[in-house]
């Protein structure tokens, strides 16, 4: 039953997958109400998919990687629409739709009906640990949405050739805005969820230095952090933009590589 | 409905012509009265701006209209004649849209021209001279200037100076509430810029000037603070957009100054507008981070990028006139009494003589008296119950209400337009 609500949910996003296609080759908005309503629709399904493969299981569905993939596009969708409320900046849809789409259709590729839990994973961190990274990154996912329009949006002011496609992004101040708050809420989210993991990891007796994980991880809140740090000391617009991006090129690796480097975060051992 | 219209535009005419031909608030009263009391014209509508004249009106005859207008301002045919256009029916409805929705307007989606068509209708209609054909066509005139506003782009990028500065600053700052706004040297384009960044939301200004005099009368209107002129740079900070228009021949803001300023902002981004020729700020200043220089010309590019989208929306914007046009005069048609009667009569006939004929077989039973009895006993009740309705029906058309009375009719009866 929840693969098929996971399908069904699946089904609704690419409605939002294609709003943000057509809406790239329109250069102005397209379908934008159908795709709100049909991601919210598929949202719904998707969190109802969750639950009940977390009943299924009795533990927190996210054990294997289609789990986590379907996890992440359940929370980007949730962030996207937690941004939208606030904001009501439509263009993020842009940006977030195809990732919602993308997470969830990986999510089906991998499927995998077991539900054997490696026991490295048993234990009540994962229950802190993993949505605390899990939230973190959707958040952090915003920032980089936002910083990418602040610069499509600068380079066309600087440039003085104002191009219709421009029309629909929010204003500059707006776009660093929701940049700096996204980044407010993820980084202290991901900083948790580094402690949380270090301190499940002691508790378990793993090196985790060890993990290619971890390393990435640390990496990429490395850069989040000096990134906090300008920011505190007065940096905005296109240089904290840059830095965001760089910041989620390194959640990407560390998330998509997971499965490749080795080590305690690869799935299916 | 016969609807004629006869006009002159800013297209088709000089302006002392307009001029001549241009009604004034009282005389278009009397204007509307004296034309609706001739012949063969029932209903009437002047629209009367600087850059068009149009006399819409209820009559089979355009020529009528051409000589009011010559009459009425006593001026020869002859002078006007070449200037003078006249539509007739869907036309005319065409030209009534397409003024409303400001496609025929100088500035191609400037926004006045509905408000200034309204204020015609409402002219006319408190003179007495608009009926339910000038009512019907004036509302969707109304309907569809809303429309092609909503649906296309033709009015929403800005085409002047002042209107293209307060869009730009929307990109950077979003709304301008709480920002303040720094005017330095005092020109008439950079009070314009600074009043309609104001009335988007600005909230305070602050004004310089080689003239302090000048500053500080130029400060009470805006409700903002005078700066002297020898130290505005010390107060620049606190300005998010700097409109500068001064005279001096070299530029008054260097890069190195605005990287200072910036500086105390903590990169807090600015907007600095130099309308001034030449420039006051040196051009290099939009290299730094959180600076946007805007010079005249930079400023034209905008407006003449946002002229062709214009243009480009204003073919969609006929498209959907065309339309509009068409759904009109089928609606008219088939709000026409005349033609609404006629059919609700066949269509009882038809009723009657269905059931006739269905029943024919009890019929054949009665001698060829008794069936014609029977024939006019059945025509005279549908006639009895046909007569009040059609009464009503004539009475009333003419209402305000009119149109829709027809509908209703058509409705309950079930009458399907002749077309």
């Amino acid at each position: 039953m929840h693969v098929v609500l996971l399908r069904l949910a699946l089904a609704l996003y690419f409605v939002g997958f294609a709003h943000a296609v057509l809406t790239a080759l329109n250069k102005k908005q397209t379908l934008f109400r159908p795709a709100l309503v049909a991601v919210t629709a598929g949202l719904v399904l998707h969190v109802l998919s969750i639950a009940l493969r977390a009943m299924e299981v009795r533990y927190l569905p996210l054990t294997q990687q289609y789990e986590a993939f379907s996890f992440f596009g359940a929370l980007a969708a949730l962030g996207f629409l937690i941004a939208y409320a606030k904001y009501r900046i439509a263009p993020l849809s842009v940006f977030a739709f195809p990732l919602i789409f993308i997470m969830t259709f990986i999510s089906n590729l991998f499927y995998d009906p077991s539900s054997s839990i490696p026991p490295v994973l048993r234990s009540n961190w994962i229950y802190i640990h993993t949505p605390l990274v899990f939230i973190g990154y959707a958040a952090l996912f915003i920032a980089f949405a936002a910083a990418i329009m602040y610069l499509i949006q600068e380079r066309a002011l600087k440039s003085k050739h104002p191009v219709r496609f421009y029309n629909w992004l929010p204003s500059l101040e707006l776009c660093d805005d929701l940049a700096y708050r996204a980044l407010a809420i993820g980084f202290p989210l991901i900083t948790l969820g580094i402690i949380t993991g270090a301190l499940w990891a002691q508790g378990a007796g793993f090196v985790w230095a060890r993990d290619a994980k971890v390393v990435f991880s640390f990496l990429t809140w490395l850069v989040y952090l000096l990134l906090i740090f300008y920011r505190l000391t007065g940096w905005r617009g296109r240089k904290a933009a840059y830095l965001s991006i760089v910041g989620f090129i390194g959640v990407l690796v560390t998330f998509l590589g997971a499965n490749y480097f080795g080590g305690l975060h690869t799935f299916n051992q | 409905m016969q609807l004629a219209l006869v006009g002159l535009s800013h297209k088709t005419a000089p302006v002392e012509l307009r001029e001549r031909l241009a009604f004034g608030e009282d005389a278009l009263r009397s204007a509307l009265t004296s034309l609706v009391g001739r012949q063969d014209v029932s209903e009437a509508l002047i629209l009367s701006t600087c850059n068009r004249v149009e006399v819409v009106a209820e009559s089979a005859d355009d020529r009528l209209i051409r000589e009011f207008l010559c009459d009425f301002h006593k001026i020869s045919h002859d002078v006007v004649s070449k200037h003078l256009y006249s539509f007739r029916n869907a036309d005319a409805i065409r030209h009534v849209f397409r003024v409303a929705a400001s496609l025929d307007s100088m500035m191609l989606g400037e926004p006045q021209i509905l408000g200034q068509v309204k204020e015609a209708y409402r002219i006319a209609a408190a003179a007495g001279t608009v009926g339910m054909h000038l009512t019907a066509l004036m509302n969707r005139a109304f309907a569809v200037a809303k429309k092609v506003r909503s649906e296309t782009g033709i009015s929403q990028s800005a085409v002047s100076v002042s209107y293209a500065a307060v869009e730009l600053a929307r990109k950077i700052f979003g709304e301008l509430t709480g920002k303040t706004v720094m005017i330095i040297g005092a020109s008439k384009m950079g009070e314009l810029a600074a009043k309609h960044l104001k009335r988007n939301g600005v909230s305070s200004v602050l004004v310089t000037n080689r003239t302090f005099d000048r500053a500080v009368e130029l400060a009470q209107v805006f409700e903002g603070a005078a700066v002297p002129f020898e130290h505005f740079i010390d107060h620049m900070d606190r300005a998010d957009i700097v409109i500068s228009s001064t005279g001096a021949p070299h530029f008054i803001i260097s890069k190195t100054v605005a990287e200072q300023i910036i500086h105390r902002r903590k990169n807090k981004p600015m907007f600095f507008i130099d309308i001034a020729v030449p420039r006051d700020i040196d051009p290099t200043v939009n290299e730094i981070d959180n600076a946007f220089v805007y010079d005249i010309d930079d400023l034209q590019q905008v407006i003449d990028a946002n002229l062709k989208e214009r243009m480009k929306e204003a073919t969609r914007a006929e498209q959907i006139i065309d339309s509009e046009v068409e759904a009109f005069c089928n609606r008219m048609q088939s709000r026409e009494v005349v033609p609404t009667i006629i059919q609700l009569r066949d269509t009882l006939e038809k009723v009657r003589r269905d059931e006739i004929e269905r029943n024919r077989r009890h019929l054949k039973q009665m001698s060829p008296e008794q069936q014609a009895a029977f024939d006019h006993i059945t025509k005279s009740i549908v006639n009895k119950i046909l007569h009040h309705p059609i009464e009503h029906l004539k009475q009333n058309a003419q209402d305000p209400n009119g149109p829709d009375l027809v509908d209703l009719f058509r409705k309950i009866f079930n009458i399907k337009s002749s077309r």
